[in-house]
């Protein structure tokens, strides 16, 4: 008699967990339905003189899926033990990097590579060549914001979970299915998707922009007097502008103008050609002349964004600035002709160009960015 | 029933005006393809690889141009095919060094042209503007292709190097960066071009004839030809190349 009672309690058990719509929801046709799908674009704000901000034509930006995306960014549910997010090397406070040499993952092992600032990541060019079309990550390996926001959640050394897994979370979680809905105007939460995932956290990767109230930005808006001394040195020897005593820099011809983000790979002069250890862009591509190039990232915001390089090596500005006037090589079969002007140079340059250009860097310190509470955790 | 014979006349005759209506409107206006592409002395360049330079070797390792208001002549009249492309021949990442073809497609008016006009560079109308000026995604929208210094596009990359002693090492590195209004040059050439269905044009730019002509080759062992200027005032280098586009082009 009592076993009768002990299997039917075991029975409501499963009845009620079964019951449970948080846990078990029923997998019913159209059950989103009951919540509204009215997408509103959601414009981006850029300062005056950055360009617009390209948005493909197939992930319009709408500010529910704006908000989806930022949910999911700042989420641990995305990692296999729910312990990390994007968020979790993509800080605010670091520029959305995270401060260390290069990342961690959930299991503890090191990533080969610092993580990169997000800051205007969506002005990031993509090169297309002939085969494939590279973008984002130091080696290019992914072709657009899209397609670089699926990669973390399955890799190893990162958030080390699986789509599927992730995706069965996402139906069953009590917000997610409705927030989808809401984003891009699925009926039922079979719905979700990777993709629609990744769509989303793309969307809110695009509204990662300067504000536009840095030093820099300020003067060239016509605050002309807030660079002066170093600072406006620095920026001459940085656009190669000319002046008395103030050799080019040749820094603007990587990383551009405007968002300071330029386009394509570059071979910085790091290490002697035969001594690489990460081979950067050749990985990807499979051309032997890619050995050693990385992506030029954004410098804005470097003074939040330290260490530096791929490999996180140099710790402050002043020892990357060192390394481009005094120590890069020409140490590879096809140098970069911009390395070469500046080792050509190498004899003008002195300690105190070396702090001008330092100066300079630090008029890109953009706070208000870091502090905007649309880039800020929802939780 | 008479009626019947004169009715099917009369419908025959619409149903005709009717088709050659839509032949005319069909054959205006038709598809044509321009193929660019870039050589070095008349083969296919390759990046990093030897060249033949005056008495030593060269290599490239970039070569992009932008090229403005591509104009079909027929001696009074114009038929604009493009305002603005950037050619990059040389992406980074290709899974061989060889440039790129980069082949644009317009619809245009068919008919029988005489030549066709482009110009290199940017023109000093879309010059004046900034990279914040156009659409993303748009060739001038690259800021990477822009510099202040100058308030001009980068019109033209040429970037490379060269063993200018023949001992075995790289001794010369070549950085052309072409820009600025004084650098902008426009130039025709005389072809005869039937713009007829699906046509097809291409455009050769061979760089050898970017430093060569009269003879004479650029002498780039000089330091001070192996780079341009900084100052938008100082054309000299970018001058001779952007002069030189003309010979170095070819319209097949």
């Amino acid at each position: 008699m009592k076993k009768i009672y002990f299997i039917g309690g075991l029975l409501g058990l499963l009845f009620w967990a079964g019951c449970d719509p948080n846990t078990n929801p029923a997998p019913e046709e159209g059950d989103l339905l009951q919540y509204t799908y009215s997408p509103q674009d959601y414009v981006i704000k850029k300062p005056d003189h950055f360009p617009q901000v390209p948005i493909p034509a197939d992930n319009p930006q709408t500010y529910a899926g704006v908000q989806l995306g930022r949910h999911l960014f700042y989420d641990p549910i995305l990692s296999a033990d729910s312990t990390m997010s994007c968020a979790s090397c993509h800080l605010a406070q670091n520029s959305f990097t995270d401060g260390k040499a290069v990342s961690t993952g959930i299991d503890g092992i090191m990533g080969k590579r610092n993580s990169m600032s997000l800051l205007n990541v969506a002005y990031i060019q993509p090169v297309i060549a002939s085969n494939d079309t590279f973008a984002l990550f130091w080696d290019g390996r992914s072709k657009s914001l899209e397609d670089q926001a699926l990669r973390p959640v399955e890799d190893q050394i990162e958030l080390h979970n699986t789509w599927p897994n992730l995706v069965e979370k996402l139906k069953k979680h009590p917000e997610y299915p409705k927030m989808f809905r809401e984003a891009f105007g699925i009926t039922d939460r079979s719905e979700i998707t990777k993709e629609l995932a990744a769509k989303a956290m793309a969307q809110f990767e695009r509204i990662m922009i300067s504000s536009g109230q840095s030093i820099f930005d300020r003067y060239l808006a016509g605050e002309t007097t807030l660079l002066q001394d170093e600072a406006l040195d620095g920026k001459i020897m940085f656009f190669d502008e000319g002046g008395v005593g103030l050799p080019d820099a040749e820094c603007f011809h990587c990383h551009g103008v405007g968002t300071l983000t330029g386009k394509g790979f570059f071979e910085n002069g790091l290490d002697p050609f035969n001594a690489l250890t990460d081979i950067g862009m050749e990985h990807v591509s499979g051309n032997p002349d890619d050995r050693g190039k990385f992506r030029v990232p954004t410098i804005r915001n470097i003074e939040m964004s330290a260490p530096y390089m791929h490999d996180g090596r140099f710790q402050t500005l002043e020892e990357v600035v060192d390394h481009y006037l005094f120590h890069s090589l020409l140490d590879t079969p096809y140098p970069n002709p911009n390395m070469a002007l500046i080792v050509n140079k190498r004899a003008q340059y002195t300690q105190y160009h070396k702090t001008a250009l330092v100066a300079f860097l630090k008029t890109l310190t953009d706070t208000d960015f870091v502090n905007n509470p649309d880039l800020k955790s929802p939780y | 029933m008479k009626q019947y014979p004169l009715l099917l006349l009369v419908a025959a005759i619409f149903l005709s005006a009717g088709c050659k209506k839509e032949e005319n409107q069909t054959a205006k206006n038709v598809e044509l393809s321009i193929t660019f592409k870039a050589l070095y002395d008349g083969t296919k360049l390759v990046k990093n690889s030897d060249y033949s330079y005056d008495t030593y070797k060269v290599q490239f390792s970039r070569f992009s141009t932008y090229i403005s208001d591509i104009t079909l002549l027929n001696g009074t009249e114009e038929v604009k095919v493009s305002d603005i492309e950037y050619l990059d021949f040389t992406p980074d990442g290709a899974a061989d060094n060889n440039a790129v073809d980069i082949t644009i497609k317009a619809t245009v008016k068919e008919g029988n042209y005489t030549g066709i006009r482009m110009g290199y560079g940017v023109n000093p109308v879309n010059n004046a503007k900034r990279p914040a000026d156009f659409a993303a995604g748009t060739p001038l929208a690259q800021e990477g292709e822009y510099w202040p210094g100058w308030k001009s596009y980068i019109f033209t990359k040429i970037e490379g190097q060269g063993d200018g002693n023949n001992d075995g090492n790289q001794d010369i590195f070549m950085l052309y960066h072409c820009g600025a209004d004084k650098s902008y040059r426009v130039y025709s050439y005389d072809k005869a071009i039937t713009v007829a269905g699906n046509s097809a044009l291409s455009v050769e730019f061979d760089l050898k004839n970017l430093f060569y002509g009269n003879n004479t080759w650029f002498d780039i062992t000089i330091p001070s030809n192996q780079f341009t200027s900084n100052l938008a005032t100082d054309t000299r280098v970018a001058g001779i190349l952007m002069d030189n586009f003309d010979q170095a082009t070819t319209v097949k």
